[in-house]
């Protein structure tokens, strides 16, 4: 990460970071609501980006570093897929209800943090333009 | 629907799976001696057959569509009436065996209190993911 | 809807910079800076509606029409503040004695 991370990367970057947390509890939400469902496989939910690929300039470059580039941040869906490595119990199922809630709180941790950094940051730029009034 | 309200649906959905599973292990577990019923027969246990519901997401929709689960059909099952030799009873046959509903007792307790647990899970859920909700709310403070 | 009255109220505002823009004419005029702003306010506002639109009808999440809110604001803030800066200097230059 050579160059200089502008707000507008950062702020899409944190708004990436909430819709995979929502992505994320939605998943584990589903295999919770089948845990005694017979045969079913426990869904996990996976995102192409690395974290270099989540700082790049948006693909709609902003003319200026006040701007916050329009459209940037369109959020991607992830990849979704059977869980690996899951023990599958006598009726063929294999969600793990600790793993599962653990999750789910994980993400909802992940989601408030970047919650908070965001406002905080729409704080600061308002902050800024208003000149402290 | 966004994706919280799909995932916030999926658990409700397992809430109503679970207390069916509950009310079907209470029955059978009062009817545990109930040897002869409506139609002559002993009571023969009951059991609740799930099946998930995938979501369908909508053209438009760039979220996650959480799957839920329902009830798909309550079925008896099928096992044979187990025989207890007890000649004083009044259902008891010429050769003093009584036939008595395939409920195993200890059985329903195990699965009830596994519908609980799950149940617990699912409403720990919908308080997670209403969290959030009001996390993204907060956004605009 | 105040969203509506956003472009309408600010574009009168690059009526105020044209005095400016006409007499220094190698200055980047501020009409332009304006328009160019007010371009960019229409469409976080848009985006903004577009955003909320989707949460309503179900296809989008809460934190996007959040985020395109607070963004629209951010930028009408930012605009109206350069715009009121316009104003009064455009003020201070009319009231100079000459």
């Amino acid at each position: 990460m050579g160059e200089i991370v502008t707000d507008a990367a950062i702020m899409a970057a944190l708004g990436r970071q909430m819709t995979k947390a929502v992505q994320k509890q939605a998943v584990a939400a589903g295999n919770l609501a089948n845990l005694d469902t017979p045969g079913y496989r426990a869904q996990e939910v996976s995102f192409a980006d690395a974290l270099e690929g989540q700082l790049a300039t948006p693909a709609l470059v902003a003319t200026d570093s006040n701007h916050f580039g329009v459209a940037a941040g369109v959020p991607e869906r992830g990849q979704t897929g059977d869980a690996p490595g899951l023990a599958a119990r006598r009726d063929g199922n294999n969600v793990q209800l600790d793993k599962e809630l653990l999750s789910l709180g994980r993400a909802g941790g992940e989601f408030s943090a970047a919650q908070a950094v965001l406002s905080a940051k729409f704080r600061l730029v308002r902050y800024a333009i208003n000149e402290g009034r | 629907m966004s994706t919280l309200l799909s995932a916030m649906n999926a658990s409700a959905s397992a809430l109503d799976v679970q207390r069916a599973r509950m009310e079907v292990a209470v029955s059978n577990m009062a009817n545990a001696d109930s040897t002869r019923g409506a139609d002559g027969q002993p009571y023969r246990r009951r059991e609740v057959v799930l099946e998930s519901v995938p979501g369908e997401p909508s053209a438009q929709f760039r979220g996650l569509v959480a799957s839920g689960v329902r009830v798909a059909a309550v079925v008896e099952d099928q096992a044979d009436f187990r025989r207890r030799f007890e000649p004083s009873h009044p259902d008891a046959d010429a050769e003093g065996f009584v036939a008595v509903p395939n409920v195993d007792v200890p059985e329903e307790m195990v699965d009830m209190l596994g519908a609980a647990r799950a149940y617990q899970a699912n409403l720990t859920a919908i308080t997670l993911i209403r969290d959030t909700i009001q996390r993204a709310l907060e956004l605009a403070r | 809807m105040a969203i509506d009255g956003i472009s309408s109220g600010l574009s009168g505002v690059a009526g105020v910079a044209a005095p400016g823009a006409s007499s220094n004419s190698d200055a980047p005029g501020f009409g332009d800076t304006l328009r160019q702003l007010i371009g960019e306010v229409e469409t976080t506002a848009g985006d903004a509606n577009t955003a909320v639109g989707r949460m309503i009808d179900g296809t989008g999440d809460v934190h996007e029409a959040m985020i395109a809110l607070q963004k629209a604001d951010v930028m009408f803030q930012l605009t109206m503040q350069i715009r009121n800066k316009i104003v009064q200097a455009y003020q201070d230059v009319m009231r100079m004695p000459v």
